[in-house]
């Protein structure tokens, strides 16, 4: 026998699923530290690579000079300057991508709240 | 009033009716205009400088996720100014790469912004973008309305520098490559100061938009809007002076109007209304497979006709004619 308000919460349900909660559902099923911590894996290494674009763009960019004073420059200066560049770009976006995910997963998963008790209610809904 | 109103309810329910056609149809359009567009002011690689290649490009993002227009348009920017030359094809793609691996990464709603600025500064209406989100996004979205002036200014100045560009000379005779001219053309961008005068006027106007309309006050929507194109306008005036950027005044100015009214009229029928969709949904559970369709429920209140009376005539009395047969 179908069982229409059964129904109608399914069809919210699964609606909510394919729609908005899609990701949020997607978030959920991590713990908080996995998610965060990957996600700002991932932002550390779309920075290195950004990083390292942009470096070869401005070593590209004064080649030859560039060339020219490699012998007379302070290679391990230069070396720790680039490091110490490189450090605070990469700390700055991995805390502005903490914060941003930090933020998303609290939104989610409040979001996330009253789909579970739809789903509790569901499965009240079987019992009876 | 009621006649806009009714009109926002009809087209609603127009919508959710034919969503499914509808959607692909808008992004088929946006991909054609900008694809075309590309087109028109780049150019240089023959061959997907030909309208069936656009219209296929356009009827595979009509099909795919609203990003793929943006993928698409990235594609034939680089094809052309690789068709063009080389130095240019890797300071744009560099860029292309720092935007999407910086920022469009974390908020990818946002892409479609970088596309649709510089179709709006083609139109002359630049300044409806950062009117518009700060209207429905965040501060952040002064990031992606900055990517989207970065994106035009760099075809941009390609296209208006193209025959200086040219005109450098490779190093040696054989070289494709040559490092003066990627020198000219990164210098180029970098030195160009309208766009960083654009980009804090945008910048200032999104934040400035975005902090009025969350004010509980009335009207907080249309202050914002207001407010907005102003301090648009003022900064764009100021950064004229101090900076030499040589604005059109009478553009800026003309193009600030037109971009509040277009404010208005999507903020009335776009961003303040539910298009709430039909929905096809499938689950199952032990004893049944469900397939159902929910059709949100959409009431259009066409407003009653009453027909009043002016004049006042006096009732003809029905005169009773009996036949006699």
């Amino acid at each position: 026998m179908l069982n229409e308000k059964r129904i109608i919460l399914m069809t919210k349900m699964a609606s909510y699923e394919a729609n908005e909660g899609k990701k949020n559902v997607a978030i959920g099923s991590y713990f908080r530290s996995d998610y965060i911590g990957w996600q700002v894996l991932k932002s550390i290494i779309s920075a290195t690579i950004a990083f390292v674009v942009v470096f070869g763009m401005y070593i590209f960019y004064d080649f030859e000079i560039f060339m020219m004073d490699i012998y007379k420059m302070d290679l391990i200066e230069f070396a720790k300057r680039t490091l110490s560049l490189y450090l605070g770009t990469i700390g700055a976006y991995a805390v502005i991508s903490y914060m941003v995910y930090t933020i998303r997963y609290s939104r989610a998963v409040k979001s996330l709240r009253v789909y579970y008790l739809n789903l509790r209610r569901l499965a009240e809904m079987y019992k009876q | 009033m009621t006649t806009l109103l009714v009109a926002k309810q009809i087209l609603m329910t127009l919508y959710s009716k034919y969503e499914v056609y509808i959607t692909p149809l808008l992004k088929f359009l946006l991909a054609f205009i900008s694809l075309l567009l590309i087109n028109s002011r780049l150019g240089y690689m023959n061959s997907i400088d030909k309208l069936t290649v656009v219209l296929i490009a356009a009827l595979m993002c009509s099909f795919m996720p609203m990003n793929f227009i943006v993928v698409m348009s990235a594609l034939f920017t680089l094809l052309h100014l690789y068709a063009f030359s080389l130095e240019c094809v890797l300071v744009v793609g560099t860029g292309f790469l720092l935007m999407f691996l910086l920022y469009l990464r974390f908020s990818p709603k946002d892409t479609l912004v970088v596309i649709l600025l510089p179709i709006c500064f083609l139109m002359k209406i630049p300044y409806l973008i950062p009117l518009a989100m700060g209207l429905i996004g965040t501060p952040a979205s002064v990031v992606s309305v900055a990517c989207g002036v970065i994106a035009y200014y760099m075809i941009h100045y390609v296209t208006q520098n193209a025959s200086a560009i040219m005109a450098i000379t490779a190093d040696t005779e054989s070289a494709k490559f040559s490092v003066a001219k990627f020198k000219s053309v990164i210098d180029g961008l970098l030195n160009n100061k309208e766009m960083v005068v654009i980009i804090m006027a945008f910048a200032v106007t999104v934040i400035m938009v975005y902090l009025i309309r969350r004010l509980s006050i009335d009207y907080a929507w249309t202050i914002a809007m207001v407010a907005g194109t102003v301090v648009d306008i003022m900064v764009l005036l100021v950064g004229d002076l101090m900076f030499d950027t040589n604005v059109a005044l009478f553009g800026v100015i003309f193009g600030n109007i037109v971009s509040f009214l277009l404010a208005v009229v999507l903020q009335f029928f776009v961003f303040n209304v539910d298009y709430s969709r039909t929905e096809k949904v499938q689950f199952e559970d032990d004893e049944y497979y469900y397939y159902v369709k929910a059709v949100p429920k959409v009431v259009v209140s066409n407003p009653e006709k009453k027909v009043k009376q002016i004049n006042s005539q006096r009732a003809k009395t029905p005169q009773k004619t009996r036949s006699s047969h």
